[in-house]
């Protein structure tokens, strides 16, 4: 009867953040909040371990103020208690501030058989979040999971590297960070959504944690965010015979170094 | 005074979203050309609780409020309205029976519909005029068996699949409409003969007949509220039929305005995408207006209706709006998209076809301002 | 409505009687069915309709504009889709008209007094408002010119005898090296590729057609190379018209059903409110308006006068009338309205609005008219 808990990460979505054509700028003023792509992974698996082997889900999330919108969200997924941390702290944190806090919450709160998450965040990527908490806590780190079963107290991975999977086992307790393909999130039904607001959630307040104030310091410091717009060329070729366009374009792209 | 919808209703709605999007959006386009009507993806609607949204929790229902409703049924429509019509047809008959049924006919009918099991159907409207009166007008008679059926209903949606109807029928002929009383009747009644499904111009797949009722006898335990308050059961229910009606219209409009700014925005011509050009941004500009108008419209009425407030008004008023407004939605986006949004091979056709199904009068000659009118004057 | 002469008025009720023999009963069927049917021609030989624009001396009837308008009215009323057919047919062959030589024309306009039909291809994939950017090219090599490209949502397509292309003789040169040409069906390397299924005018047959190195000999030539451009707007300019027609009868038949259905449930002592009342009076207001627009601009054009803004108005109005009467018809009659043929009529009513120029375009034209300076500040501007 595993007791797991699942570490997710509130970000914007990006499919409504607009690219300011000037200057690169991002306008984020309409993007609507949701639980990152790979995290949402992340919970879907540790769900299914406890439909299959019993026990129990926690949720855990440091953000900053808007972490409390997600929490239904979160508990309409599977687990049973969700833990937050709010703190202005969260907008500039890197992954070594993040893993910081992440752990010393756990610390707090108790033991875990396994910790998810998801393999990296769907706005900064950094993928440190799993291996710097599993360094923290003291305890392995299977990353890059994209199958998982457990027996006992011991964990079965496939572990999908660039050019092969690598299947491992582990004993319990062990962090793990998931990859998008090792489940397909259920749609949580009405009953579901509605269930969420009756599960309990408990903040925790960073000055609680016992930290001092250079492990809240991001160590990276981000200095912009800027847009990737591509841009065309817009070269037409307008030679008469198919043959001359084509012979045109072998040309064009050989002198670019491309052919 | 707040705006924004609360979590649960934001997530309600983006669960039917995304439900929707798996399993809707890959047979919306099959199901306009069938017309089949869609078994799997109702029974899937059934799993994720949507055809008990709003019957309460000891009965099997999700228990959740009407503004839920409408956001379930806007993100429905924007990938198939057809399969929104089902939806909204057989809540509207939960919904009779949730307000004016007894604890038993509730206990009877209400966990199957929450379940799926038995669908939902209302037979109100006839060939004539007036429900009760003319020629073909359903009759009860009452025997000592309980009432004997006779006569038409026409247009009932999901006819053929529903296995209860909510049926309103005269008690007496000399009465008409005064003597209108509202029944639940079994499909499998004996004397219930639907007709051929009729051939709609869109929201295919939802299907609609007439309905024959040949000596059909019901026991007096079929009655649905009062003998003769059916005027007044079926005036509420159309009113929020027309709100959840509302919130299709919207959604199909949604979509079709986003489909039609994606495609000025790629669609070059005169050396420009035609999204750069005055006459395009006017016409996606008035959609959107439109839409978000009709969508806050519908909340309003929605909300009153959650909170068991008088909403008969409001509901008329965003009928009235979307009357003259809702197909306008889908006239000027294909008219952005051109020769593409003629062309049956893209989805703006099958949308303009669905999107006037959906902003109907309930007769000819029954106009949302005439309540609207005698509210103010 | 104008005042018809005796002619005009039996001109009228023979495409009348035609129609409600030969099109309005199976008007539905073909719509269902999304096909054009050959029987349609058959059945016009003998009145020699597809030949009504046809100059006498090459066998035609030579109806003037507002006759044509009349029988184009019929035909919307009894089916937009075949009427399209007969529209578009006219539409080619009043390109060969305005730059056609007599051989030509001849050749042209003989099969149209056997109801063999005509077929307009101006229109491609990137060029649809923007009738220039077309990229079919016609490359001239002796006394030929090869034609290769793709024309799209070309009606007729299947079932036409001769085309009217237009294609780049000068791909250099942009729109100013746009040729008509005309083509015949059946030549090596012109096949029809994807027929559209559309929303409606089902029984309107349209299609893309395909050129790959289509010899067609010089002789082909419509005018001079490089004008393209100038015959397709002149072309267009005439045909307008037809568009306008096939609207007013489109939604006069809306209004004439919604009234029968009206008229079959208030019987006996009941009678429509005066909402109902006062928006079928409002139909009918549109819809007589639009006609009468339409026959302002044919009077026009019959008189020999400037009518390219009247062509404009009369195209916009009548099919925006049409969309508008087409529209209030189906959610005023309720579900009747969704399951009858009223559905059919309103599907029928949106490409009124796109093809032959959208009613964007039209705006453009009708715009420029309205703004351009008066005549003698033209005049004063001119002489600076």
């Amino acid at each position: 009867m595993p007791k797991c808990l699942v570490c997710y990460k509130w970000t914007l979505d990006e499919q409504d953040i607009k690219v300011k054509p000037e200057d690169l700028s991002l306008d984020s003023s309409r993007a609507k909040g949701k639980i990152s792509d790979f995290d949402r992974n992340a919970i879907e698996e540790a769900a299914l371990l406890v439909e299959k082997n019993g026990g129990a889900v926690d949720a855990l999330s440091y953000g900053t103020a808007s972490v409390k919108q997600s929490l239904k969200d979160a508990l309409s997924r599977g687990p049973e208690k969700a833990y937050w941390i709010a703190d202005a702290s969260a907008e500039t944190a890197d992954a070594s501030v993040t893993a910081m806090v992440l752990a010393a919450a756990i610390r707090k709160i108790g033991q875990y058989d396994l910790i998810l998450c998801g393999e990296g965040s769907s706005d900064l990527f950094n993928q440190q979040t799993a291996p710097r908490l599993a360094a923290l806590l003291d305890m392995p780190c299977l990353s890059f999971v994209n199958k998982l079963s457990l027996d006992g107290d011991t964990v079965t991975a496939t572990r999908k590297l660039e050019d092969c999977e690598e299947v491992v086992t582990v004993k319990t307790p062990v962090v793990i960070g998931v990859l998008s393909e090792i489940n397909k999130p259920r749609i949580p039904s009405l009953k579901q959504v509605l269930g969420a607001a009756k599960k309990p959630n408990e903040e925790i307040r960073i000055a609680d944690l016992g930290l001092k104030p250079e492990d809240i310091q991001p160590k990276a410091v981000r200095k912009s965010v800027k847009g990737f717009v591509m841009h065309r060329k817009n070269v037409i070729f307008k030679e008469s015979s198919a043959a001359d366009r084509v012979a045109k374009l072998k040309a064009s792209l050989a002198s670019e170094g491309l052919c | 005074m707040n705006f924004e919808l609360t979590e649960e209703q934001q997530l309600i709605g983006q669960s039917a979203r995304d439900f929707a999007k798996e399993y809707l959006e890959p047979i919306a386009v099959e199901l306009d050309h069938t017309g089949d009507f869609p078994k799997k993806a109702v029974n899937a609607l059934a799993k994720h609780d949507f055809l008990g949204l709003l019957i309460p929790g000891d009965l099997g229902g999700a228990e959740a409020g009407f503004v839920s409703y409408v956001e379930v049924i806007e993100n429905l429509s924007r990938y198939c309205a057809a399969v929104a019509s089902i939806v909204n047809n057989h809540t509207i008959a939960a919904y009779a029976i949730q307000n004016w049924g007894t604890a038993e006919q509730k206990k009877k009918y209400l966990p199957g519909m929450a379940k799926g099991e038995i669908l939902g159907g209302f037979a109100i409207f006839e060939h004539g005029p007036t429900p009760g009166v003319g020629a073909d007008a359903l009759v009860a008679i009452k025997q000592d068996v309980g009432y004997v059926l006779n006569g038409k209903k026409a247009f009932v949606r999901n006819a053929g699949e529903a296995g209860v109807y909510v049926v309103f029928a005269t008690t007496d002929p000399a009465l008409g409409a005064k003597a209108l009383t509202a029944f639940l009747v079994e499909a499998d009644a004996i004397g219930v003969k639907v007709g051929e499904k009729l051939e709609t111009m869109g929201l295919k797949g939802c299907p609609v007949a007439d309905i024959t009722f040949e000596n059909v006898v019901i026991p007096e335990t079929a009655v649905l509220g009062a003998v003769n308050e059916g005027t007044a059961i079926s005036a509420k229910a159309l009113a929020v039929a027309s709100v959840a009606e509302a919130a299709q219209t919207v959604g199909i409009g949604q979509a079709a305005v986003e489909h039609a700014a994606a495609y000025a925005k790629q669609r070059v011509q005169f050396g420009k995408p035609v999204a750069t050009l005055q006459a395009i941004q006017t016409l996606l500009a008035e959609v959107a207006t439109d839409c978000h108008l009709a969508r806050l419209g519908l909340q309003n009425a929605a909300l009153l209706i959650e909170e068991g407030k008088p909403f008969e008004v409001e509901a008329a008023m965003i009928k009235s709006f979307l009357v003259r407004l809702g197909s306008k939605m889908l006239l000027d986006t294909c008219q952005v998209e051109g020769g593409f949004g003629y062309s049956e091979f893209m989805p703006l056709p099958r949308m303009f076809r669905d999107i006037a199904g959906t902003n109907l009068l309930d007769a000819p000659g029954d106009f949302p301002e005439k309540l609207i009118a005698a509210s103010i004057a | 409505m104008s005042i018809l002469s005796p002619e005009q008025q039996a001109i009228k009720q023979a495409a009348k009687d035609f129609v409600a023999k030969n099109i309005i009963p199976f008007a539905a069927q073909y719509d269902k069915s999304c096909e054009f049917h050959p029987y349609l021609l058959e059945a016009s030989k003998e009145s020699k309709i597809f030949a009504m624009a046809v100059p006498k001396e090459y066998g035609g009837l030579d109806y003037d504009a507002l006759t044509q308008a009349l029988v184009l009215e019929e035909w919307g009323y009894g089916c937009a889709g075949m009427g399209t057919t007969l529209a578009a047919s006219v539409l080619s062959m009043d390109s060969v008209l305005v730059a056609g030589n007599d051989d030509q024309k001849r050749r042209f306009f003989t099969p149209m007094l056997n109801a063999e039909i005509g077929s307009f291809g101006l229109t491609e994939p990137g060029a649809g408002s923007d009738a220039g950017a077309g990229k079919t090219t016609a490359i001239k090599v002796g006394d030929e010119y090869i034609l290769n490209g793709t024309k799209c949502w070309i009606t007729n397509g299947s079932f036409a005898k001769v085309y009217v292309i237009y294609a780049l003789t000068d791909p250099a040169a942009g729109m100013k090296g746009i040729s008509a040409f005309i083509v015949e069906r059946g030549l090596p390397g012109f096949t029809i590729g994807t027929v559209d299924h559309k929303l409606g005018i089902r029984s309107s047959n349209t299609v893309e057609l395909l050129l790959k190195d289509v010899h067609i000999p010089a002789t082909s030539l419509l005018g001079k190379e490089g004008e393209g451009m100038k015959i397709a707007m002149k072309t267009l300019d005439m045909a307008r018209p037809a568009i306008a027609a096939l609207s007013v009868g489109l939604a006069q038949r809306a209004l004439d059903e919604c009234v029968k259905h009206v008229q079959k449930t208030f019987v006996g002592k009941t009678y429509p409110g005066q909402t109902l009342q006062f928006k079928l009076a409002d139909m009918q207001i549109l819809v007589d308006a639009a006609r009468n627009s339409l026959h302002e601009a044919m009077h026009l054009r019959d008189a020999g006068l400037p009518y390219s803004k009247e062509s404009a108005i009369s195209k916009t109005f009548c099919s925006d009338v049409a969309m508008q009467v087409t529209t209030t018809a189906v959610s005023l009659m309720g579900s009747y309205g969704y399951t009858s043929e009223l559905g059919k009529f309103m599907r029928d009513s949106k490409i009124m609005q796109i093809y032959e120029g959208t009613n964007q375009i039209q705006r453009l034209v009708i715009s420029r008219a309205v703004l351009a300076p008066p005549p003698a500040a033209a005049a004063q501007k001119a002489g600076k």
